[in-house]
């Protein structure tokens, strides 16, 4: 039996009632960030990262209590973005936690979301993220009190329906009837026979499916892969119904009994609005310097400034001085930036840009209590509508793609999107 | 410091230039420039040469020049500082005689902007200018560069999209007579408002063109200077400055701090102020630009460069007539070939002798503002005694 005591979830602006759709700089990786930032900062009130840049906390904002005492994350997705390279690193710089946590990258749906949270140990954060068809993370803080997840059921048959290689490619056997009859049916009357209750919820199927299976109503679901067990979780804990959630993909099926105890949802669901029209000019990849990269990563990243010694003045992004007296300082400590700011300038890129979905619009921020501004791309927003004055806050997102690296940093999303 | 002064001035057409390449524009500028001496030009008599060129078409840029003019026994330096570049190398070969090293010295400058696919011509120019991290890959296209800083301008001050399409007709009227530049055709106010947005707020009126094109000066010291003319333009004042290269570290955008400081050093070693100039070509890469560096190079007060758009001034006929050449927006604007056109032109307007001449004209600005809106070149000339 494990405790959550916080559920997060984050679902694009972009999409229909139908069903959300990520940005062109969103992947599983921002929007598990968004999701888990969430989680940490509900259940302990502030996310690492929260703007002590103009006070006396400079401590590395990961360490510690820093980052709500997380120990472990495990990151549930069929859509990691990199298979070889590696997402941890920006997974934890984007949740403003230590890099010396543990971070498991499971590649999974439904099921996997359920079993990696009914098997967490004590301060581990569990995020299932999914891009495609639907597009929506959530995550989930597991402690030592809260809201009580037992699992009770579990399933694992094989009728690929549809398939996914290594590379990418996928098949799909085209025959949906099939599916659901031999596959979400079969494995569920399978445990009703060993005594499973009707769930109240299932994950990972559509809402018809769900319904057909279940005791009762049970909430829509904004997606159908691995978040859809956690996004249900949160619907059976706001409305405080004690009982079975199962999560199926495929054949698979997974179940577990929820109970009792305090839990904090917090949803960032903002209203869908129609993904913006946009063009991808093809060209040549996008250089990068890895060395490059590799300096700027943790400020980059994690949107640190550095504040030099003495003076305390902070410069983004953090670099050496040379003083009047020709003397070199390099003597500066990282120190997290405040996330929200005011537009001082801004501008839409109409041209094609080989290599970036345009238009986009990039702004000047002039960051809430520091003298630091910064240039960043517009998130959340159809490009064209940020005016100078417009407050807004600061967002992990994917840059570029730059030769085969997704490049992250910090874009501004302006207030009415966030809201 | 000896005194220095311009004997002799040539230049390519601007122009997509397909069918020659960096090896051919050379050449052609400096035989230009050197049947412009009016007594003659020995290719001899050069001691040394300064070129300017941002990218490196063909390779290594100081032996190309070399080679291509004849000019192997002589010291030639590459001078590359964004798009100041052209200016950049005059003020360097100015160093070269007033210090006293050199009594007949050539400046070139010259880019083959054209020479690259165009779409991939952002991406490689703006790994000239960006931080390869942080602004790279953010999409700061050129327009854009420049356009941060003018969306603040058009915000701060009365000036208006209206005002910088006044600026794009003008340009665009002025290079009608000039046989050197790219684009030699009127345009009216409505057409650069209603044209396709490039960045807001620049229309593709508002923008430059992308240019291929070479020009070429011939300096000499003031003492030597009869030698080749009885008609010296002399250097009155140069002046390079610098600004933080990233814009997030920029703090009033409404002006480029880099163009105040080279004004700054241009009129005090000239000792002259900005009323005293009488024709100017100013960085005009886009029509904002213009207008901010008519107050930064003291035309107006702060915020009023629209007026002087309103009133005319800045035309031929004007008070203080700007880019009569049609400026980069209408000449063209090879970078590093840019400055040195710009000299090339105001050389003619101070002997007379310029395609759209500026009637009296003795005082002259050359002006560059350019890479990350970080560095900025003043040139101040002053013509023949009548």
């Amino acid at each position: 039996m494990t405790h959550v005591s916080a559920i997060a979830t984050y679902l694009p602006c972009w999409g229909s009632a139908g069903g959300r759709v990520a940005g062109g700089d969103e992947d599983a990786v921002t929007l598990a960030v968004e999701a888990g930032r969430a989680a940490i900062d509900a259940s302990f009130g502030g996310v690492a990262g929260g703007g002590s840049a103009g006070g006396d906390d400079s401590a590395d904002a990961g360490g510690g209590g820093g980052g709500g005492g997380v120990q472990r994350v495990v990151l549930v997705s069929r859509e990691l973005p990199l298979l070889e390279g590696g997402n941890a690193a920006v997974l934890l710089a984007g949740l403003g936690l230590d890099p010396e946590i543990e971070v498991s990258e499971r590649l999974g749906g439904a099921p996997a979301a359920l079993d990696a949270l009914s098997s967490a140990r004590a301060r581990t954060l569990v995020i299932a993220a999914d891009v495609q068809p639907f597009a929506g993370a959530a995550a989930a803080l597991v402690a030592g009190s809260g809201l009580t997840v037992t699992p009770v059921a579990r399933l694992a048959r094989s009728l690929p329906v549809r398939t996914r290689s290594a590379a990418g490619q996928v098949h799909d056997y085209g025959d949906p009837r099939l599916l659901r009859e031999r596959g979400v049916l079969a494995s569920v009357s399978a445990l009703a026979a060993e005594g499973a209750e009707k769930p109240l919820a299932l994950a990972g199927v559509d809402a018809r499916q769900a319904a057909a299976v279940c005791a009762g109503q049970p909430a829509a679901l904004p997606t159908t892969g691995a978040s859809s067990a956690l996004f249900a979780l949160a619907a059976l804990a706001e409305s405080h119904s004690a009982g079975p959630l199962f999560a199926a993909e495929q054949a698979t099926v997974s179940g577990v009994l929820v109970g009792d105890g305090v839990v904090v949802v917090r949803r960032a669901e903002p209203a869908a609005r129609p993904l913006p029209a946009s063009t991808f000019t093809p060209g040549k990849e996008i250089p990068v310097s890895l060395a490059a990269y590799d300096r700027a990563f943790s400020a980059k990243v994690r949107f640190e400034a550095g504040r030099q010694a003495g003076t305390g003045e902070l410069d983004f992004p953090p670099r050496y001085r040379v003083g009047p007296d020709g003397a070199l300082h390099t003597d500066y400590t990282l120190v997290p930036l405040p996330r929200t700011g005011t537009v001082y300038t801004g501008v839409t890129v109409r041209i094609p840009v080989p290599g970036l979905p345009t238009p986009y619009s990039l702004v000047i921020v002039e960051l809430d209590g520091v003298d630091v501004r910064v240039l960043a791309r517009v998130t959340g927003a159809s490009p064209g509508t940020v005016s100078i004055g417009d407050r807004g806050r600061m967002v992990l997102r994917l840059v570029a793609v730059r030769s085969g690296v997704p490049d992250y940093g910090y874009a501004f999303c302006p207030q009415e999107a966030a809201a | 410091m000896r005194e220095v002064a311009i004997v002799g001035a040539g230049m390519t057409p601007f122009a997509e230039h397909f069918s020659l390449g960096i090896k051919d524009l050379l050449p052609m500028a400096f035989a230009e420039c050197a049947a412009s001496v009016d007594k003659g030009l020995e290719v001899g008599d050069i001691q040394a040469a300064w070129f300017g060129e941002l990218s490196t078409t063909d390779g290594f840029p100081s032996g190309i020049l070399a080679d291509t003019c004849g000019l192997l026994d002589v010291p030639i330096t590459h001078v590359e500082n964004a798009c100041a570049t052209g200016n950049d190398a005059v003020r360097n070969a100015v160093m070269g005689i007033a210090s006293g090293f050199y009594d007949v010295v050539l400046v070139m400058g010259a880019d083959k902007v054209r020479e690259s696919a165009s779409k991939d011509t952002f991406w490689e120019w703006a790994g000239m200018t960006r931080d390869m991290a942080w602004d790279y890959p953010l999409g700061l296209v050129a327009p854009a560069n420049f356009a941060l800083h003018v969306a603040r301008y058009l915000h701060e001050s009365p000036a208006t999209r209206e005002h910088m399409a006044m600026v794009a007709v003008k340009n665009h009227h002025h290079a009608v007579s000039n046989p050197k530049a790219q684009l030699r055709f009127d345009i009216t106010v409505e057409q650069v408002l209603n044209a396709p947005m490039v960045v807001e707020p620049f229309g593709l009126y508002d923008c430059t063109p992308q240019s291929d094109g070479a020009a070429a000066l011939l300096l000499a010291a003031a003492d030597v200077a009869d030698k080749y003319t009885n008609r010296p333009v002399r250097i009155r004042g140069v002046g390079l400055g610098l600004d933080r290269v990233m814009h997030q570290h920029k703090r009033d955008m409404t002006t480029f701090p880099a163009t105040v400081r080279a004004a700054k050093a241009a009129f005090g070693m000239a000792g002259l102020t900005p009323a005293d100039v009488d024709v100017a070509e100013v960085h005009d890469c886009f029509t904002g630009v213009e207008m901010i560096s008519y107050e930064d190079l003291g035309f107006c007060s702060r915020f009023e460069a629209y007026k002087l758009v309103e009133a005319g001034a800045t035309s031929v006929g004007g008070s203080i007539p700007v880019n009569p050449s049609g400026g980069l927006k209408a000449k063209g604007h090879p970078p590093g070939a840019t400055g040195v056109a710009q000299c090339v032109e105001l050389f003619e307007q101070l002997r007379g002798s310029a395609s759209n001449q500026v009637d009296g004209a003795r005082i002259a600005l050359a002006h560059n503002v350019g890479g990350p809106t970080a560095v900025s070149a003043v040139t101040l000339l002053e013509g023949p005694d009548a």
